[in-house]
């Protein structure tokens, strides 16, 4: 994780290289269509305040994409200075701006006229939480519910040595006043009760479930989610090595965290397997770079194919794998396997972090996509009436502000729609 | 500021603060208005300009009927420094080629559609007719504020091409009052230029015309550069050249000094322009005395949308200082600029923080060939200060990239 810069003036420099484009690739690659030279020009004016408004009135998450967004997919990969020579650092920028408002106080935000109706927002993730925040600015009482806090993702997945909950709750903080928030499971009856009882419904419920490594062995003792080992990991105290020798499956974000985070609770040794190689893993290289100075080690073009042990984990038998001219649905090249190149490496605990799937039952009330997340149109609307969705369980495995743009999009719709302007 | 592929606008969530006030009997709401210039010659860019948050705007200069407009291209020269960031541009435009009666048009049509913008005109006349035929003409248009340009550096179409009005006390005193006469209800400002021996006697002569302001100032004459291989100055025009007015960063200590001095001297209101670029600069202006800040060169080079950070830094800047209006800036830093002879003497040595010195020796040769030799070179290239050699010019902290030296007063 990069700090921000040493020292004002060195942030005043990477400022000034900014070129100011008009319709500005960054904006438009930005989810959250951030207005990055508008920020940037209020960083070099000494207006930090007024960046960090700017940062906050597009990205209700602002403190947390600030500290840990992908920039290089995003913003930074698109930068016009990079054409001249290296592209501004604009998450730093970004980042600077929000710590700046977080250590001098947040601006009071204006009060947002009622317009006597309400949404529900079912998930209290960041696409939740944006839609809420967009839904309030536009006039709408929003009721959040979620079963646990609200912070999704950044709050019971991503490692606390990339985000602190200290971090989280600044952004936390200043939205609850945007929404009542209920904490509650939602069952079928629950979600029929809270449908009639608004005038749209907004699901936001992220992806709950780990998928199961489809090999023998699975269920032993010792094969843990990946999930709630990153969740039991960021509470904190009480966490401990999940094993000395640890495999982790996988080839994103997630499996990278899960990597990291073992070694950290002070795992022996962690070898991150993955079927593809370097170039097709979807992760960005600052938290490559950060699982291998952990010490994580990578095992490339290799896939499980038993896990053995009596009861317990003992190793994972193992085949290497090849690509293929086949492309998947993401366009990356199918793996195949090597024949004969079986082996075994010794284990005693395994983390599958292969992908995850919508959870909640009451998605049972709704199309879904041959992957198995809820089905919507291009304005985020359900197959059923009054009904939207978005972030994770509409399009699988995003980034946070990915699922920022969907929630604020989302809202948009809802909004169009409940002002006639458009048919669910 | 949304702009490119946004789909929806999403709405703004802090209040928008109130930087409103009264200066000239006019009502502005924030400080910041357009400088005759080609951002204010048509009327769709004006209306841009007023609808992302401009208060106002001076259109550009217009004339009689007949006065020859004969612009010459290219009329734009940068200036940069190495590294290509400009910091000043040269012009060598003239007035408005628009008909008087057109920008008459203008005036009625922005008056309508932005009542609580100030909207005012420029004007530049020889004959004493002329300028009262303007003045006249304007103000039953509706216009809120006329601008004489006594100053303009370039093509000055006066009797005496090439010397400036307002370079003649008698000259500014006499046409000033000509116009003031001419005018019933609407304000005059006279834009004077730096160009003049003692500014103060020259705004004394506003000031005794009964002119209601002057505008501080105008660019300044300059040369942009020459082209060392063939000999033609910028901008060139088929291997020949001309004087530009500079305007931009590169002139605001020397508009900061006229406004200061005026300020100083003679009690009138101030328009100040020429070299503000941010809202930071704008304040500067104010505090030493000028009532409302013109724009130009910034808007050429980075477009309207700069006001956002201009209105919003400003308001955040009253919020620190806990003024409670735009105001309370005009005139606060003039106490503080005295005479040389009057400067408190006291002992002062340089400072190097050790901690964030990077270690770069800039400092030591700057102090070597430049200063007192009182900076030493020590192993690990950090530099130490003599106190018995170091007077406390000041050399080492403008010179230092890194901002780790200071001055440091001594008992």
């Amino acid at each position: 994780m990069m700090l921000p810069f040493r020292s004002d003036r060195q942030t005043r420099v990477e400022a000034e290289r900014c070129l100011q484009c008009y319709d500005a690739p960054c904006t438009a690659a930005c989810p959250a269509q951030i207005d990055v030279p508008g920020f940037i020009a209020m960083i070099r004016s000494g207006n930090l305040t007024g960046a960090a408004e700017t940062v906050k009135t597009a990205n209700a998450l602002a403190n947390v994409c600030g500290k840990i967004c992908p920039e290089e997919i995003f913003c930074q990969s698109v930068c016009t200075r990079s054409k001249q020579d290296t592209p501004i650092a604009i998450r730093e920028l970004h980042f600077y701006a929000t710590l700046h408002e977080s250590r001098h106080g947040y601006s009071t935000p204006r009060f947002f006229s009622r317009n006597g109706r309400s949404v529900a927002v079912v998930g209290a993730g960041p696409a939740g939480l944006a839609c809420a925040f967009e839904l309030a600015k536009l006039g709408y009482q929003v009721d959040l519910f979620d079963r646990r806090l609200p912070g999704g993702v950044p709050r019971y997945s991503i490692p606390s040595f990339r985000l602190s909950e200290e971090e989280l709750n600044c952004d936390i903080t200043f939205l609850s006043r945007y929404f009542q928030f209920q904490k509650a499971v939602i069952d079928e009856v629950r979600f029929r009760e809270i449908e009639n009882s608004h005038d749209a419904v907004f699901i936001a419920v992220g992806l709950t479930m780990d998928k199961p490594l489809p090999i023998p062995g699975a269920q032993l003792q010792g094969v843990i989610p990946v999930l709630s080992f990153l969740e039991s990991a960021r509470e904190g105290a009480d966490a401990s090595a999940p094993g000395k020798r640890v495999i982790v499956v996988g080839g994103g974000n997630v499996s990278l965290d899960a990597a990291a985070t073992a070694k950290r609770l002070g795992s022996d040794e962690v070898v991150l397997m993955y079927r593809r190689g370097e170039k097709e893993m979807r992760v960005w290289s600052g938290e490559l770079k950060e699982a291998r100075q952990q010490g994580v080690q990578i095992q490339f073009f290799t896939t499980p194919i038993e896990i053995f042990g009596r009861n317990r984990v003992q190793g994972v038998k193992c085949r290497r794998t090849r690509l293929s001219d086949e492309r998947d649905a993401t366009g990356r090249p199918l793996p195949l396997d090597v024949d004969g190149s079986e082996f075994d490496l010794e284990a005693d605990a395994v983390i599958p972090a292969i992908g995850q799937v919508p959870g909640a039952n009451f998605l049972r009330l709704f199309e879904r996509t041959l992957q198995g997340y809820l089905k919507v149109n291009d304005s985020f609307a359900t197959s059923r009436g009054h009904v939207f969705a978005g972030g994770d369980v509409v399009g699988g495995e995003g980034t946070i502000v990915q699922s920022v743009g969907h929630g604020k999009k989302a809202a948009h719709c809802i909004h169009r729609y409940l002002s006639g302007e458009m048919d669910p | 500021m949304n702009r490119g592929v946004t789909v929806f606008e999403s709405p703004d969530i802090y209040p928008i603060k109130n930087l409103s006030y009264e200066f000239i009997g006019l009502e502005f709401e924030n400080p910041f208005i357009l400088a005759a210039s080609p951002a204010t010659d048509d009327l769709d860019m004006v209306r841009r300009a007023f609808s992302v948050g401009w208060a106002g705007a001076v259109l550009k200069t217009t004339s009689v009927e007949g006065t020859p407009v004969d612009l010459a291209y290219p009329m734009m020269t940068s200036f940069t420094d190495e590294g290509g960031k400009l910091f000043g541009m040269g012009n060598i435009d003239l007035i408005s080629v628009h008909h008087v009666d057109r920008v008459e048009q203008n005036i009625k049509t922005l008056k309508k559609e932005f009542p609580g913008k100030v909207i005012a005109a420029s004007i530049m006349a020889g004959k004493k007719d002329d300028w009262q035929y303007l003045v006249e003409r304007l103000e039953r248009a509706g216009v809120d504020l006329v601008e004489c340009s006594f100053s303009c550096p370039q093509g000055n179409i006066g009797e005496h091409p090439g010397r400036m009005l307002a370079q003649s006390v008698l000259a500014t005193e006499t046409i000033a009052r000509w116009v003031k006469e001419a005018s019933k209800r609407v304000p005059i400002s006279i834009k004077i230029t730096p160009h003049v021996t003692d500014i103060v006697e020259i705004v004394q002569a506003v000031k005794r015309s009964g002119c209601d302001a002057v505008t501080a100032s105008n660019s300044l004459q300059a040369l942009m550069g020459v082209d060392i291989r063939s000999f033609v100055p910028y901008p060139q025009l088929d291997g020949k050249s001309t004087y530009s007015g500079l305007t931009g960063s590169a002139i605001k200590p020397i508009t900061l000094r006229t406004i200061a001095e005026i300020a100083r001297h003679v009690e009138i209101p101030i328009l100040g322009t020429g070299g503000a670029s941010t809202w930071g600069d704008a304040v500067e202006f104010m505090a030493v005395g000028a009532g409302a800040v013109e724009f130009c060169t910034l808007v050429m080079h980075r477009g309207f949308r700069v006001i956002e950070d201009l209105k919003s830094g400003m308001g955040h800047y009253l919020a620190d200082m806990e003024f409670r209006s735009t105001l309370e800036i005009i005139g606060r830093a003039l106490p503080n600029i005295i005479s040389h002879d009057d400067l408190p003497r006291r002992s002062v040595r340089s400072h190097i923080d050790e901690a964030t010195c990077i270690q770069c020796e800039v400092c030591y040769l700057a102090c070597r060939d430049g200063g007192h030799g009182a900076i030493e070179r020590m192993p690990g290239r950090i530099p130490r200060v003599n106190l018995d050699r170091c007077v406390g010019c000041g050399l080492c902290e403008n010179v230092c990239p890194e901002g780790c030296i200071s001055m440091r007063v001594i008992a």
